[in-house]
């Protein structure tokens, strides 16, 4: 099997609030999607109460929250991300 | 704090996610902090492994996992002042990381501090004894966490918890018994003696040896004029015990401090746990 090429691999950044309820849910929900899919992820947590700079510097404003960095076009995603479909959408990841 | 909240997050998905109360912390570029929603501040102080108030962290699990939903977080600031004497005691805080200092209060706006109290501990004790009104003035010393609990909702729970009961009647004999020690001390002791031994129970009660506290406030907590503390203050710094400047209180040597304390401070200290 050789490395996925890559322009395959989804680059994900996600904002938390570490600990908080739906940080934490956040985190869930994006890890089992992220299990039941093929497809390669590289996810970056930034939690923003460590690292207020950094989220803002990015331009977010709330958390939780999942930007989607490459392949284009990026998107977003806020919230807790319970709603499946909607993250996949947002990812560009037809069920 | 939420309309500030609003009109940062004016596009669609954060007032979305917001109205869905899904979302945590708002980030704010102005200052360039990220502050928590009240759920999430909630959750991550009363839902980690034990709560910061010791008092509340020996009851048993079952018993503080009722009394969450009662439990208010709150931030207190520095000079703060929650009750005066004679106030309705509203409610009763238990201090995280705060303290609270209690004054009594003579004519001429003359105060005394007759206790400290942290994390051990709780404001309200009155209540317990079925006393209604705040004997003292109850003011923030250092800033930071508390939870509170309504007046009402504390008498329930002291009614049917036996551990709360133990746990509020025994800090009570030891607020007892340090008031008496305090009586003493502040009758008999030098005054440098005494501010050696109220910097090392601040020290303990804030785990830091570096804090703030003003003249004014030290001349309360030791019932001297503001002349009084700033001698005993050079006195401590010339001895190299501590430094002084500005309000702002480094803790030198503890041992030396320590020494330059009178006895009561291990016998405050034994009582504080």
């Amino acid at each position: 099997m050789g490395t996925p090429l890559p322009s395959k691999r989804i680059r994900l950044t996600l904002y938390v609030a570490a600990g908080a309820p739906n940080s934490v849910r956040a985190i869930a929900n994006l890890a089992e999607i992220c299990d039941s899919l093929r497809s390669l992820f590289k996810l970056e947590i930034v939690d923003v109460l460590k690292f207020p700079l950094r989220a803002l510097a990015d331009g977010v404003l709330v958390t939780p929250q999942l930007a989607k960095l490459s392949p284009a076009p990026t998107a977003k995603i806020v919230g807790n991300l319970s709603d499946r479909a909607r993250v996949l959408a947002a990812l560009g990841i037809a069920k | 704090m939420n309309e500030r909240i609003a009109r940062r997050a004016k596009t669609g998905p954060e007032l979305h996610a917001l109205d869905a109360g899904e979302i945590d912390a708002v980030l704010d570029p102005a200052t360039q902090t990220a502050h928590l929603l009240p759920d999430a501040q909630r959750a991550l102080m009363l839902g980690g492994a034990l709560p910061l108030n010791s008092l509340l962290a020996a009851l048993p699990r079952q018993d503080y996992q009722r009394m969450l939903p009662e439990l208010e977080p709150v931030n207190l600031s520095y000079g703060e002042v929650l009750y005066e004497p004679t106030d309705r005691l509203a409610h009763v805080y238990f201090p995280g990381d705060a303290q609270i200092s209690l004054l009594v209060v003579l004519d001429a706006g003359k105060a005394l501090e007759v206790a400290l109290v942290g994390r051990e501990g709780l404001v309200g004790i009155p209540l317990a004894f079925d006393v209604e009104d705040s004997p003292v003035r109850a003011r923030v010393q250092g800033s930071g966490s508390a939870v509170r609990m309504q007046a009402g909702s504390f008498r329930e729970e002291l009614a049917r918890c036996a551990p709360l009961q133990r746990e509020v009647h025994r800090y009570a004999y030891a607020k007892l018994a340090q008031a008496r020690q305090t009586a003493v001390c502040n009758r008999f002791h030098p005054v440098e003696a005494r501010l050696a031994r109220w910097l090392l129970l601040t020290r303990d009660r804030v785990r830091a040896e570096q804090f703030h506290l003003t003249h004014e406030f030290l001349a309360d907590m030791l019932g001297v004029r503001r002349a009084g503390v700033t001698e005993a203050a050079a006195s401590l710094q010339r001895r190299k015990l501590i430094r002084y400047s500005r309000g702002d209180i480094t803790i030198l040597d503890r041992e030396g401090l320590a020494a330059a304390s009178c006895a009561c401070y291990e016998v405050v200290r034994k009582l504080a746990r």
